[in-house]
């Protein structure tokens, strides 16, 4: 009954989006959004667990964010609306909610919504300070109100610290207002020092970001690192890894030499472990390698890439963490008929890793796996459509 | 399931509607297969976009001209963009005047299915392209393929 509540609501939404819009607009994104999620609710939300061990999640349904919590990984609480007015969130693929949740239990989301123009967005954040029980009002990060792209962000809480990244137009729109050619977009970032109640001014970090691919952030001691796939020279798509404190520490993460004239929709992923080492995950097409790698980083030096996965079963959308000397791998395949989660385990900070094991599978629409660690220990939260939300504690 | 029948049903009925005499047709896991039939013995260009890739706008472009110069091209575009998105399909094609195109959009709501029929190895990345030769071995682009790729690859087709 609840269900055919909201589709009806849905369905009035966007079939009011689409009769004022279409005279105006012939693709209005806005309008287009809606439509596809009264059609389906996205499969793609966000996950995390609090110093607690409990599970949040967030999702969308009729442009409203929701947050529930759960005990055991199966039974959530009756949701909580984060935005009232109802918004055009992106939530597919590589471009979905964030959630985050710092040590003293204030929740952290940031989305993006999409704009009338085609390949638009404002990124939007909001935080709970009671528990989950109530969020702030919105507000969009972006200081440029433009109706251009400020989409994909990423987050990353460390106490009082937020940070949020994301691929903005700006520059890409200045320069082709100056009949220039502009590869790619660029990351920027907002920071807020008082656990999200204030955001200090926007900041460009790096040009030729490429335009559709997620950001990876992860805290390396202290330091806030990125892992994205960025556009080398030549039109070259692979990654770049940084400390987000300074644009000089800018180094390939991959040299793939993936030139494609296009948008790959599939980023990479990155965890650093207690004592400093850093583990990248990332799909390529390029000239030298083609699949999903693995490797490892410390200061000056970055281990052979490691593929894994099943290239005849589209094996994609990696995920990495480490917890203490473990690390955990996890990605998508899909053999013709179910889609399924493979993991790989290493128990040494990833110089050897145990045989690929198949975790679960779905028959249904499927999103992304996510690795999350809960009191130092290997967790595994995947949505699909005809199983709901699963979570599984894995044994490295 | 049903659901998913149900808007297969409703998506056949409005596309074989005369006003929608235009619109792309569903493509399905079986259509690789009956394109590789039409093609019986003669290359093909079969070209995946989306309303939602930047990279797809002006490959489509070129697709546009090609048609202009030589409508008989062997030129199968295929939109991934969901069923829902048709009407937006639709117009897209219109405005880069490729609605006379050899158009075809996916069907389903679970695009991996149909891109497995297509190709194991294809990830999704946009926009993707195969050349078929004759004896219909592929080469397949991931990217925008440059008009100058298609006009060399026209050149090594028979008349």
């Amino acid at each position: 009954m609840v269900r055919i509540f909201w589709a009806a609501l849905l369905l009035g939404l966007a079939g009011a989006g689409l009769a004022q819009d279409m005279p105006a607009a012939r693709h209005d994104m806005a309008a287009k959004w809606l439509a596809r999620q009264a059609v389906a609710r996205p499969l793609a939300l966000a996950a995390s667990f609090d110093a607690k061990g409990r599970l949040w999640a967030a999702w969308v349904e009729g442009g409203q964010l929701r947050v529930a919590r759960s005990e055991d990984g199966r039974h959530f609480t009756w949701p909580v609306i984060v935005n009232a007015l109802p918004e055009t969130i992106a939530a597919e693929g590589e471009s979905r909610p964030q959630l985050a949740v710092s040590g003293d239990g204030t929740l952290h989301l940031v989305w993006s919504i999409a704009l009338a123009k085609p390949y638009t967005g404002h990124v939007r954040y909001s935080r709970s300070t009671d528990g989950g029980r109530s969020f702030s009002a919105p507000i969009t990060l972006n200081d440029d109100s433009a109706e251009i792209s400020h989409r994909f962000p990423a987050l990353l809480v460390e106490g009082r610290r937020v940070l949020v990244a994301w691929l903005d137009a700006r520059e890409r729109q200045a320069a082709q207002a100056a009949g220039e050619k502009f590869a790619g977009a660029s990351l920027y970032l907002a920071e807020s020092g008082d656990g999200g109640a204030s955001f200090g001014p926007n900041r460009r970090f790096v040009a030729h970001s490429c335009e559709c691919c997620r950001l990876a952030l992860a805290w390396r001691q202290g330091a806030p690192m990125a892992l994205w796939r960025q556009v080398f020279d030549g039109g070259v798509r692979d990654f770049a890894l940084a400390d987000l404190r300074d644009p000089a520490s800018l180094q390939r993460a991959s040299d793939d030499d993936w030139r494609i004239d296009g948008c790959p929709h599939h980023g990479g992923g990155l965890a650093a472990d207690d004592q400093g080492r850093l583990h990248l995950v990332w799909f390529t097409q390029g000239r030298l390698r083609q699949g999903l790698f693995y490797r490892h980083a410390d200061p000056g030096r970055f281990s052979p890439p490691m593929k894994f996965g099943n290239d005849a079963a589209q094996a994609g959308h990696p995920a990495v963490l480490a917890t203490g000397r473990n690390v955990t791998l996890a990605w998508l395949e899909f053999d013709g008929q179910t889609n399924q989660v493979w993991t790989l385990h290493s128990r040494d900070r990833g110089r050897h890793w145990g045989p690929p094991r198949r975790l679960a599978t779905s028959a249904g629409g499927v999103d992304y796996p996510i690795l999350l660690a809960r009191a130092g220990k290997p967790w595994l939260v995947w949505h699909s459509e005809r199983e709901g939300l699963r979570a599984w504690a894995l044994t490295p | 399931m049903r659901r998913l029948l149900r808007g297969l049903c409703l998506w056949l009925a409005l596309s074989a509607g005369p006003a929608w005499a235009d619109a792309p047709k569903p493509f399905t896991v079986a259509t690789p297969a009956a394109l590789q039939q039409r093609f019986a013995g003669q290359p093909y260009l079969l070209a995946f976009w989306s309303i939602d890739c930047p990279h797809c706008q002006g490959e489509l472009e070129g697709f546009a001209r090609l048609l202009r110069e030589r409508p008989k091209l062997p030129l199968v575009l295929v939109a991934v963009d969901a069923p829902a998105q048709a009407p937006q399909v639709a117009a897209r094609l219109a405005e880069l005047g490729l609605s006379d195109a050899d158009n075809w959009q996916f069907a389903e709501a679970r695009p991996e299915r149909l891109r497995f029929a297509v190709d194991r190895q294809w990830r999704g990345e946009l926009p993707r392209s195969y050349l078929f030769d004759a004896a219909h071995r592929r080469q397949a682009v991931s990217g925008a393929l440059s008009e100058a790729a298609v006009r060399r690859w026209l050149e090594t087709l028979p008349d």
